[in-house]
């Protein structure tokens, strides 16, 4: 059975190697179209390229994105939580659908959802040992 | 009896509790939350109005003075009215219901009353709360047509939010009470 786990591989550290350099040379050529002058691109052949406005402004636009997705992140989170007087603090779908008898009396009863005043008498009204 | 102890809520502050034994079978519960310092009102009146008047600096609109004014005192009126609690009850009749009431700083006071017929359980629960996780006091409902399942959850002491070891001494006073009717 193939195990997945995080640990190095050798194939792994060969993919981090070529994005390394992949990335390092793509932000070579990124700085060479940033920093040569219109009419030399223009002179080699090269013509159809946005304008140079956009070697500052889109840097710009990925960190805002960046920094409104984290605080969006956040406020989603907090969103999707439920209220406290939410049932869905207690209970849900799957707890309510189990079966509720055990059938061999005796044994180690089965792994199940205990119902919420239980755990509460379990908890706060037995005696302390 | 009556106790009077110092909780804290969850963040920290002090609360204090009031339990008052009626009879066997009704209890009554205060959670009452300190007032509003006078000190943090004037920190806060000073700056807000010094912020007017550095906005009027530059600006030099007298409106600006006049308007922080209306609006600190309209913010200040709406706060105690609506906003500040200063204690809450839950008053428990066993043969009878649940009352519970928030009286705000102003004098208003809510209350609701739950029946005895409805009331399946009253527990502590954990849920998360923004940041964090907290222990509440709530009161679930019976839900008519199913005997064994829960309609609605009811939370207690919502604006004061005591923590664990005020609640669980509600906790059990209630649940003497619940296994005696």
């Amino acid at each position: 059975m193939v195990i997945n786990s995080p640990s190095p591989l050798p194939e792994r550290a060969i993919y981090g190697f070529v994005l390394y350099l992949g990335s390092q040379f793509g932000f070579f050529l990124y700085c060479l179209w940033a920093f040569i002058p219109e009419e030399w691109l223009h002179s080699i052949g090269l013509t159809y390229w946005p304008q140079k406005y956009w070697a500052l402004a889109a840097p710009i636009y990925l960190l805002v994105t960046l920094v409104i997705i984290l605080v969006l992140l956040f406020g989603v989170n907090m969103n999707n939580t439920a209220p406290l007087d939410s049932l869905d603090n207690m209970t849900d779908v799957y707890a309510k659908g189990q079966k509720t008898t055990d059938c061999n009396k005796g044994g180690i009863p089965r792994l199940r959802d205990i119902d919420i005043s239980e755990v509460n008498r379990m908890f706060y009204l037995s005696p302390k040992l | 009896m009556m106790e009077d102890e110092t909780f804290t809520d969850i963040s920290g502050k002090a609360i204090s509790l009031s339990c008052q034994d009626h009879s066997s079978l009704c209890k009554e519960f205060v959670v009452s939350v300190p007032k509003v310092s006078i000190g943090k009102v004037m920190v806060y009146t000073c700056c807000v109005w010094l912020l007017a008047y550095a906005v009027f600096f530059f600006t030099e609109n007298t409106a600006v003075l006049s308007s922080a004014i209306f609006i600190t005192l309209v913010g200040m009126m709406l706060h105690i009215h609506f906003v500040k609690v200063d204690h809450e009850t839950l008053l428990f009749i066993g043969s009878l219901g649940i009352q519970l009431s928030s009286s705000y700083a102003s004098g208003r006071e809510t209350t609701t009353f739950i029946e005895m017929g409805k009331i399946k359980d009253i527990v502590i629960n954990e849920a998360i709360y923004m940041h964090q996780i907290i222990y509440y006091l709530c009161v679930l409902l019976k839900d008519p047509s199913e005997p064994n399942a829960v309609a609605c959850v009811v939370p207690l002491f919502q604006s004061s939010k005591p923590r664990l070891n005020c609640l669980v001494k509600v906790y059990k006073s209630c649940q003497e009470i619940l296994s005696k009717c």
